[in-house]
């Protein structure tokens, strides 16, 4: 995952392709039509697999050749990965389907099509737009609106927060406990893994909050990205909150295709795990993504087999008489089933997560001291990032400092998070990990 | 008219920025200063160890390295050969960088006669970890000009980060509580730097190749050699020295090939143990792979000693 200036081009050359792919599409009718769409596909997914998947296919087909004793004569390649391929890419076909389905009129504009692509709030990691909420807001006029930068400010402000304070923090104790899974003991792997869940989740979404905050300021609205899945009673519910243009574009452009749920619940089960693998592939070219995926789909497909018995068993243990343990109930199991899924996201290797695995089932040993500071900072960190998404997900309507009516409460509030920022924030190393993707 | 209400609309904005940030600036002057305060109370501990060396020490013999030097290096050995004072600056996992720019705020206020630089494997490997660690000389950096340019090498926005009176303590808040607290005195109790390490080493014996590691980081190898010059310059006797490894390595470290041939250029001596037989194979001596506990020390001593009598 690199800037190379050279790279532009790859962005350039798929802005060309879809522009005069959408040109074409809106001109033609019937197969000619699809043909220009496929064409369109076929150089974004072309570009994307080539970047990203050459190696890794390579690598494959060696493993499998080397089986039957024979030896690989296709080359590797010193590939470097463009920076944000896998977000443009997504949002450039997400163009040229919609025009083919007539959801969206072509943008004969060169400049604005460009830009689309190359929003740069979020052209390195989303959120992945589609046209019919984008295109549109590059046409209109704007005025000045400073309750407009004030929101913009404030969403930055608490994904910077969520970015340096609490993902590059948590950070530091995984990346030492991941980094040599063989020297580590059961309960600190576990630790390790629960961090990386608070991790990732601060990571992505503080990016994203930066980059929604970044555009609000300048005028223009993104989608919400997350919705505080950290509060997701069951896995289904966990991917309509989590990286949500991206589940979406999965939904919209690849399981509806496949019949979404309007198929025999085989089908269903089938579409859902393709869904899925795919998604993990599309977060690395690792078997570690694939299997992450597969992790993730096979939950949605035991939740639909059991769902039944789900009830059943609320109802026999009675646990249905109380609702909020209830709801507890769920977010924790939720919590830990993703959690759990996400040691094979962290893993360098498929052999390595199953050494985390193996070694968090014996519950052996005592947990790392990375030193007070780091886990004191650590705990605070999640505490209060808990603490204020609590507040927004349940108490909605109650006293709020970063609402408040008072000017001087809402600007203490955020000068407060700045201050934090700047003393408790981690500044050294660390990038955004979705990046890489 | 609308422009009228525009303009106040925009007038009214850019008053409420300026509170934002005027609150930030006044909350960012108080805390730093706060942080400041106690930073430099401090009477123990790592932090507390920095300010010793940068600011007071008056040692003969400074000893200056990496863990390998804080536990490896009793100064109480060489004062009571060469009668003379000493102290360890060795820090934990703080490279070169760190080294050099202590030499130079040292300089600039005493001479020490002799100075030990110890020298560890993969000291030239590049790795950014060396300058992220260049982050616990920033509360100096105000104050000692002589060691900005070395702090300035962490990252080109260095000195806009600076303009914050708070960022020199960042993440520093919980140690500067523990350093001024009585429990820090017991706890980082160390002998003049040297902290001893009585553990013996456990386990298969660790295999590392060495031949895989062949690029070297110029910026290091240059502010190794400035080390030297500056030591030569200002007519200190320096011995570089490589302390041993109870390790089974493949190959030799080029690190350490680079650093001697470095050092027989200035006619320093550099005395290398990483694979002496004396050592290698006695787990008795060994903390662990890296690290000598007293056992080892002592012996190190003694044969550090012998070494540099035999050059002078």
């Amino acid at each position: 995952m690199v800037f190379v200036p050279v790279f532009i081009l790859i962005l350039g050359f798929t802005i060309v392709v879809d522009y005069f792919a959408g040109i074409f599409i809106e001109n033609s009718k019937g197969t000619r039509r699809k043909l220009f769409l496929v064409y369109s596909l076929v150089a974004n997914i072309g570009i994307l697999c080539f970047f990203k998947y050459y190696n890794f296919i390579n690598t494959n087909f060696s493993f499998i050749l080397h089986g039957f004793g024979l030896s690989n004569p296709i080359p590797y390649l010193s590939i470097l990965l463009p920076i944000g391929l896998s977000f443009h890419t997504f949002q450039a076909m997400s163009y040229t389907i919609e025009v083919y389905r007539g959801n969206q009129k072509t943008e004969r504009h060169f400049g604005i099509y460009a830009l689309y692509v190359m929003f740069y709030p979020q052209l390195v990691a989303g959120p992945i737009e589609r046209p019919q909420n984008l295109l549109h807001q590059f046409r209109e006029k704007f005025q000045f609106d400073s309750n407009r930068v004030y929101e913009g400010l404030k969403i930055m402000i608490w994904g910077l927060f969520k970015k340096l304070v609490i993902a590059d923090r948590l950070g530091i104790y995984v990346n030492a406990a991941y980094n040599n899974v063989e020297q580590q003991n059961g309960m600190t792997l576990m630790l390790a893994t629960i961090f990386f869940s608070f991790q990732v989740y601060c990571d992505f979404s503080g990016y994203s909050e930066i980059a929604i905050g970044a555009a609000k300021v300048m005028g223009f609205d993104l989608m919400t990205n997350f919705k505080r899945p950290i509060f997701a009673k069951s896995t289904g519910e966990f991917w309509k909150r989590w990286h949500i243009s991206l589940s979406t574009w999965f939904k919209d452009y690849l399981y509806f295709p496949l019949g979404g749920s309007r198929v025999s619940v085989f089908r269903i089960y089938i579409n859902l795990m393709v869904v899925f693998l795919i998604s993990g592939l599309w977060h690395g070219a690792n078997w570690t993504y694939i299997i992450w995926g597969g992790i993730n789909g096979f939950y949605l497909v035991f939740a639909m087999m059991t769902k039944k018995y789900a009830d059943k068993f609320n109802a026999f243990t009675r646990i249905n008489k109380f609702p909020r343990l209830l709801i507890f109930f769920q977010i924790g199991i939720t919590f830990l089933l993703i959690t759990f899924s996400r040691v094979f996201f962290r893993a360098k290797s498929v052999e390595d997560a199953f050494i985390v695995i193996k070694k968090m089932a014996t519950f052996k040993g005592s947990v790392f001291n990375a030193g007070s500071a780091l886990m004191l900072y650590s705990f605070f960190a999640i505490s209060f990032l808990l603490m204020v998404e609590s507040k927004k997900e349940f108490y909605t309507g109650s006293f709020s400092l970063s609402h408040h009516n008072n000017f001087w409460v809402r600007n203490s509030y955020y000068s407060f998070l700045v201050i934090l920022i700047i003393l408790l924030g981690v500044f050294d190393g660390g990038q955004f990990i979705y990046f890489q993707f | 008219m609308i422009r009228k209400v525009k303009n106040s609309f925009l007038q009214l904005f850019i008053v409420k920025l300026i509170a934002f940030f005027a609150v930030v600036f006044l909350s960012d002057l108080v805390i730093g200063r706060l942080l400041k305060k106690y930073y430099f109370k401090q009477e123990s501990g790592y932090y507390y160890q920095t300010t010793y060396a940068i600011d007071k020490t008056e040692a003969d013999i400074l000893i200056f390295g990496s863990s390998r030097a804080a536990n490896l290096f009793n100064p109480e050995i060489f004062e009571k050969h060469f009668n003379m004072s000493c102290f360890n600056i060795g820090r934990d996992g703080h490279p070169l960088f760190y080294h050099y720019a202590l030499l130079k705020a040292n300089l600039k206020r005493h001479l020490p006669k002799i100075v030990i630089l110890s020298f560890d494997a993969g000291n030239f490997s590049i790795k950014q970890e060396a300058y992220d660690r260049l982050s616990s000389l920033l509360p100096y950096y105000s104050y000692h000009p002589e060691i900005r340019p070395i702090v300035d090498l962490k990252g080109p926005n260095e000195k806009v980060k600076m303009l914050s009176a708070i960022y020199p303590y960042n993440s520093l808040l919980l140690p500067i509580i523990a350093g001024n607290s009585a429990f820090s005195k017991t706890k980082y109790a160390t002998i003049k730097g040297y902290v001893p390490l009585k553990e013996i080493i456990k386990g298969p014996l660790k295999t590392l190749d060495y031949t895989i590691e062949k690029e070297l980081d110029t910026i290091k190898v240059n502010t190794y050699r400035a080390f030297l010059k500056e030591c030569r310059a200002a007519n200190i006797k320096l011995y570089v020295v490589c302390p041993p490894y109870m390790i089974n390595a493949i190959g030799v470290d080029y690190s350490i090939t680079t650093a001697k041939k470095i050092a027989q250029e200035y006619n320093i001596s550099f005395f290398d143990y990483s694979r002496d037989t004396s050592f290698i194979n006695k787990p008795l001596l060994f903390a662990d792979f890296r690290h000598l506990n007293e056992k080892g020390v002592e012996l190190l001593a003694n044969t550090v000693i012998v070494q540099i009598n035999n050059s002078k």
